[in-house]
């Protein structure tokens, strides 16, 4: 028997993660199934639950406006660990799980984070298993904020990139609050895309939409 | 009348027992025709007031699951199946197509019993990987109330799910209700199970889950037997294995959050 901290509906605490979450999050019905907790031998039961834990940690992460995940703090939380059921989801199988999320086959809904310079062999996303969570990827990022621009016309206007997260224009946009870094890496890509231009230098940078 | 038992000599006798023999013959045509035409507007009566309940309560029918399954009750005890009677449309006499039962419930029952057969199928497939095809009325039941997407959902019975589950049965698919202790599940996948495999299930949804150790003392298996049909089963999806409880606990996804699932 494991032995849990018991922790009430808590949005997990993450960098870049803000505390906002409208009422308490729906947990699937799988949730209160005991070997959801393990990843399943079988190779088809194996599928569909890596597929049921995904979507349970991207609609978490979109409830609690999680945008990455450490997983060793992470384990302790609702989100794999069920304290009423005494179950949680091992580090192994987290990482199984965020692993698979990673890949084509997943959806590429995660991506592992590399700590630093230092490479920890065979450890994705170092010890601590850090990786984003893309309930939302970048390139979905990117057409949500040119539909914003579009929307509000604000076209050839330049924008900071607090203005876009953290303004009271916003609040009401899926990316209020976004991570930084998830935006500039969402921004490329509408430069990529060739509807956007980036000015400025490190921290003080703005962006144009065309 | 020629009297029968007298017999008469002679060739007028053969025109006497023709005669009576037409006599007999005609009047059994009459008597026939007299017990059909009654008949017929006995049914032509009972049709339309077949029909005109049908139609007033068209409505319940098709929105109240218990009214439905009473009505149900009552086209089967009168020894109509208006679900297959839909299923061949012959051409009657004064050529209309389509069945009594399509033509007076203007389809809305028939319809209601296949729509609700395709939900189910469909949510079969979708929970295919996750349960093994075998998957509990009630969840069905629920699946469906809560719906898809907008506009999704309808009130349905377990009486109407059994019913659509059968009304598939014409496309010669493999769906097919099965009893498990007090429960009905929906198996979608053509495979038997067998007796020790139905035992083992039976189980899990009386205590919630099994152990190999459990199968040994209730029912004095020997080990490799409760391995061998334990490992069986997960084979096939059909349980899954929680190993965070000392010994591997055994659950069946068909169960879950039914009553009798505790804590371990």
């Amino acid at each position: 028997m494991v032995t849990t901290s018991s922790s009430p509906l808590a949005p997990i605490p993450t960098s870049g993660a803000t505390t906002e979450g409208s009422g308490a999050f729906q947990f699937p019905r799988l949730y209160s199934f005991p070997p959801f907790f393990n990843i399943q031998p079988v190779l088809s039961t194996r599928a569909s639950q890596l597929a049921s834990w995904s979507s349970l940690i991207q609609e978490y992460c979109r409830h609690h406006r999680i945008y990455t995940l450490t997983l060793v703090d992470a384990l302790s939380t609702p989100l794999f660990n069920n304290s009423s059921l005494s179950r949680r989801l091992s580090l192994r199988d987290a990482r199984a799980v965020i692993q698979w999320m990673t890949t084509t086959e997943g959806g590429n809904r995660a991506e592992w984070i590399s700590a630093g310079n230092k490479k920890v062999k065979g450890e994705e996303g170092g010890e601590a298993g850090k990786c984003w969570i893309f309930w939302k990827k970048p390139e979905e990022w990117a057409s949500a904020l040119e539909e914003w621009v579009d929307r509000t016309g604000q076209k050839g206007v330049v924008l900071t990139l607090y203005e876009i997260t953290e303004s009271d224009a916003t609040m009401k946009e899926e990316f209020y609050g976004m991570d930084p870094d998830l935006l500039s890496r969402s921004l490329s890509i509408c430069v990529k895309r060739g509807k956007a231009q980036i000015f400025g230098g490190e921290g003080s940078e703005g962006v144009k939409f065309f | 009348m020629v009297d029968r038992s007298r017999r008469t000599p002679g060739l007028s006798s053969l025109t006497t027992s023709r005669i009576s023999s037409s006599q007999y013959a005609s009047h059994g045509a009459s008597l026939r025709n007299q017990n059909t035409q009654s008949l017929s507007t006995q049914l032509s009566v009972f049709q339309s007031l077949l029909h005109n309940f049908a139609v007033t309560h068209a409505k319940d029918i098709r929105a109240n699951p218990a009214f439905r399954a009473e009505f149900a009750r009552m086209c089967s005890a009168i020894g109509v199946d208006f679900l297959a009677s839909s299923h061949h449309r012959e051409k009657g006499k004064d050529g209309d197509a389509g069945s009594i039962w399509a033509q007076m419930l203007g389809g809305s029952v028939n319809d209601f019993y296949f729509n609700l057969g395709v939900l189910i199928v469909e949510e079969c497939r979708s929970t295919r990987a996750e349960n093994g095809g075998l998957i509990s009325v009630s969840e069905v039941k629920k699946r469906i109330q809560r719906g898809r997407g907008i506009g999704g959902g309808m009130e349905v019975s377990d009486d109407d799910i059994t019913r659509a589950v059968e009304s598939l049965s014409p496309l010669g698919s493999c769906f097919s209700i099965m009893k498990l202790g007090h429960r009905s599940l929906i198996r979608s996948v053509p495979k038997d199970l067998n007796t020790d495999q139905s035992t083992v299930l039976e189980a899990i949804q009386v205590l919630g889950y099994v152990t190999v150790s459990m199968l040994q003392l209730n029912l004095s298996w020997e080990r490799p037997r409760a391995v061998a049909v334990i490992e069986d089963l997960m084979t096939d999806s059909l349980v899954w294995v929680d190993t965070q409880a000392g010994e591997n606990e055994y659950w069946s996804p068909a169960f879950i959050g039914a009553a009798g699932v505790g804590n371990g």
